[in-house]
């Protein structure tokens, strides 16, 4: 579709003077001709945060309305490629042109939904409009997703696919799929029920094997940011054996968790102590150099330092905790990669403020569990 | 009656000549109810005429019911012929919806859907959609748990949106965000109080640019800022929290006076009659027409305690809820006057509202407590199920209640 627009909207040098940096190949290859169009789009697929892309984005979605020459299938298709504020807008545009047009494309959107190389959230957009009051096409369309790129939609496939019994061998095929912790989890409860055994540690890439040493002082929530002898030694590898804790010298011991999340259970390990701090250390033999993330569930003030880089720093205590609660990418290397995380325990007396404990995962970017060399 | 333990501090006060107007209820059966708690958060429908008697086997008095998606504990508000609430839902509850539904009928007129850029995590009751949305009459202001904030017009098209976590990363709460929006003089103001990056800013009402932020303390919080008019008819947010109770000018985020206070951090505060009760402990009442030496305190009453829900006041009584006592006392001497236990109501986390002399307040199983309001006891007078949980306050417009259930939108009006 050729759409001619005569009036041109953003001006390029305008959007550069507010630090934008717009590359060129962000856009896909769609059919859009109209210039001040063009760049409106552009602008709304390479926005990050601040007020001055609030600003510009608020412009440029008027000067789209107002143009009325861009069409819902390349609003979707522009939502490939762009930031995750962007898609928003995008969306949000996108919303609005579905309204306008949308219950006309229906050919048009099932062809979108079903190319998975479009953006996993445009598709799932269309999912749902497509199957609003339709029941018997969401069912149809799950029972292909549950190994579909985007995580949202594979996570209602599997949702519901799990609303029927099923046999161990259909159950291990969603596990093979499933991401979701949840989802695992729950397939791995009822994997037991038909007495398949699955080792959900092991399963969801939970590091299970640590050392441990402390507590160090934190009276008063003082020392989030100090940095221990610990910290500086493990960063150089020269870690020693014993250092001064709290009341008294420390020592490191060996800790392994059997518990299915790989929950470490500071609290019981350390009898009840509070405003304090302990270090565990793990090790990861990685069979590649290899991307990943490192994934936190903990309800205290916590770090972690992958191979020495600090990826994760939150100062929260209790206020919530899950699997999965924290997750930053981090770059395995081929061998052996060292993983340390302070766990910092403050001093509330309430009775669901004395937890003190945290799991850690490794997986990729979709939740898939990542090993070490011969688990 | 006696002073709770809150210490107060020294107050610093601007001259802004603070005098201040008595707020009478203004709400009208047809006005809108724009934002969490109505008109002057006064959550007051006073010339509304709502059925006492309704939902059940029956479906009594229940005009429509509409299924929405996702799941909230957030409110409803209306807004001309549209009641206007959010959802969340999907993987994590990231999925963030925004729906306009048809006041006369139910259906669902127009939707928006944005993802969540910050934090969707909460607690199993709770929801990423926990906000009530707010509206100026031109836009409306959508804002969750997670901080993504967004504003349509009221076609429901884009006119900004927001990712405020990702210009605070460390903004959030993985029990939960609930405070609301309010809209005044062109400004959104949020308030978003948590350990990590925690403040309160105005945002531009037309395209979504942060004219103020305030450094807020570092402590969870769930109350919502109030709009309070003065009696030389300046509007002020004012905003509390576990440390303080402090009134900015709305455009430039300008502290007007702060009190150091040890305010509640679920319920809110409102104004009527010219003063401002704040639930602290108990609750206390300031004078608002105390000029130049600010706010000052008029009484406190620790046996109107509020644990969850915001407190109102109808004619000469302010009432609040504590757990599942709902008490009343007087307005201008905070003398109790009588309390009444709402039997067999489990937790109770939305707010009640008031039409004409009937409060009603939903318990989380969604069952309805109508009350009739007198000045020597609270008589309950019917007791509503509608099957669904409600922990979200109600709108109250024209003849009709609106109830924003866990998973549906009720209308409520006598058939």
């Amino acid at each position: 579709m050729l759409v001619r627009l005569k009036t041109r909207t953003i001006r390029r040098a305008a959007i550069f003077a507010v630090g934008f940096s717009i590359s060129a190949t962000v856009l896909d290859p769609v059919d859009v001709r109209a210039d001040g169009s063009l760049d409106s789009i552009k602008v709304l697929q390479t926005l990050t945060s601040g007020d001055d892309s609030a600003v510009v984005a608020s412009n440029a979605i008027k000067q789209l309305s107002k143009a009325n020459d861009v069409t819902l299938i390349q609003s979707l298709t522009a939502m490939k490629g762009a930031t995750a504020v962007g898609r928003n807008w995008l969306s949000g545009l996108a919303n609005s042109l579905y309204r306008k047009s949308g219950k006309s494309q229906t050919a048009e959107l099932t062809k979108f939904l079903a190319d998975a190389s479009q953006d996993g959230e445009a598709r799932y957009l269309v999912f749902q409009w497509l199957t609003t009051n339709n029941d018997v096409l969401r069912k149809e369309l799950l029972a292909k997703m549950n190994q579909d790129s985007s995580p949202e939609l594979r996570f209602l496939a599997i949702d519901e696919a799990m609303k029927v019994k099923l046999e161990s061998k259909d159950l291990s095929v969603l596990l093979d799929a499933a991401r979701h912790p949840s989802q695992v989890v729950s397939i791995i409860e009822k994997l037991k029920e038909l007495g398949v055994t699955i080792d959900q540690s092991k399963q969801l890439g939970f590091l299970p094997e640590w050392r441990l040493i402390g507590p160090f002082d934190n009276v008063g929530t003082a020392n989030f940011d100090k940095v221990f002898p610990v910290e500086t030694d493990w960063a150089k590898g020269v870690v020693k054996d014993e250092y001064q804790g709290k009341t008294e010298a420390v020592t490191w011991k060996q800790h392994t968790t059997a518990e299915p999340a790989g929950v470490v259970d500071l609290a019981e390990l350390y009898n009840k102590e509070k405003g304090c701090i302990i270090y565990a250390a793990a090790e990861f033999d990685s069979e590649k150099d290899q991307d990943a993330e490192v994934r936190l569930g903990c309800i205290n003030g916590n770090k972690i330092w992958v191979n020495g880089k600090l990826v994760l720093s939150n100062e929260v205590y209790h206020t919530g905790a899950q699997i999965d609660q924290y997750a930053e990418p981090i770059r395995l290397k081929a061998g052996k990669n060292q993983i340390l995380v302070k766990v910092c325990q403050n001093e509330q007396k309430e009775q669901w403020a004395q937890d003190y404990k945290f799991q850690v995962r490794i997986c990729d970017s979709t939740g898939k569990a990542i090993l070490t060399k011969g688990r | 009656m006696r002073l709770n333990m809150h210490k107060f501090y020294k107050t610093s006060w601007f001259a802004f000549g603070l005098t201040v107007a008595t707020l009478s209820q203004q709400v009208t059966a047809k006005a809108d109810w724009p934002m969490f708690r109505g008109p002057n958060a006064g959550s007051v429908g006073i010339d509304s005429k709502l059925p006492t008697k309704f939902g059940g086997e029956a479906k009594e008095n229940i005009a429509w019911r509409t299924e929405l998606p996702g799941r909230s504990v957030g409110g409803v508000i209306v807004v001309g012929d549209q009641a206007i609430t959010t959802s969340s839902s999907g993987m994590d509850q990231r999925r963030l919806h925004l729906i306009s539904v048809n006041s006369k009928d139910g259906a669902i007129r127009w939707q928006q859907e944005f993802v969540a850029r910050g934090r969707p995590f909460c607690h199993p009751t709770s929801a990423n959609a926990a906000p009530t949305p707010a509206s100026d009459g031109k836009h409306v202001f959508a804002f969750y748990s997670s901080n993504d904030i967004a504003c349509v017009d009221l076609e429901g098209n884009l006119v900004w949106y927001r990712s405020l976590s990702t210009d605070f990363p460390k903004a959030g709460n993985d029990v939960g965000m609930s405070s609301s929006p309010v809209v005044l003089d062109g400004v959104c103001v949020v308030q978003i109080e948590c350990q990590g990056d925690s403040f309160a800013a105005g945002l531009n009402a037309e395209d979504g640019k942060v004219l103020w932020k305030l450094d807020r303390p570092k402590q969870a919080n769930w109350s919502s800022p109030t709009i309070v008019k003065m009696l030389d008819g300046q509007q002020v947010i004012v905003m509390q929290s576990s440390e303080d109770l402090l009134a900015v000018e709305p455009k430039s985020g300008k502290v007007l006076w702060k009190k150091e206070l040890r305010c509640s951090t679920i319920p809110s505060s409102f104004a009527a009659e010219g003063k401002l009760f704040v639930p602290a402990g108990g609750l206390t009442a300031y004078d608002l027409s105390s000029v130049g030496t600010g706010p000052s305190k008029l009484w406190d009453n620790n046996k109107l305690s509020s644990n969850a829900c915001s407190p109102l006041v109808v004619g000469k009584s302010v009432y609040t809820i504590s757990r599942t006592v709902l008490a009343c006392g007087d307005l201008f001497t905070g003398e109790s006057k009588w309390q009444t236990r709402l039997a067999d109501a489990k937790s109770i986390w939305s707010s009640p509202v008031v039409a004409g002399n009937n409060l009603y307040v939903f318990s989380d199983d969604g069952r309805c407590f109508v009350v009739e309001l007198g000045d020597k006891e609270g008589k309950v007078v019917a007791t509503n199920e509608l099957g669904e949980a409600v922990l979200g306050s109600p709108a109250v417009s024209g003849n009709a209640m609106y109830v924003r259930g866990v998973s549906s939108l009720w209308k409520i009006a006598e058939k």
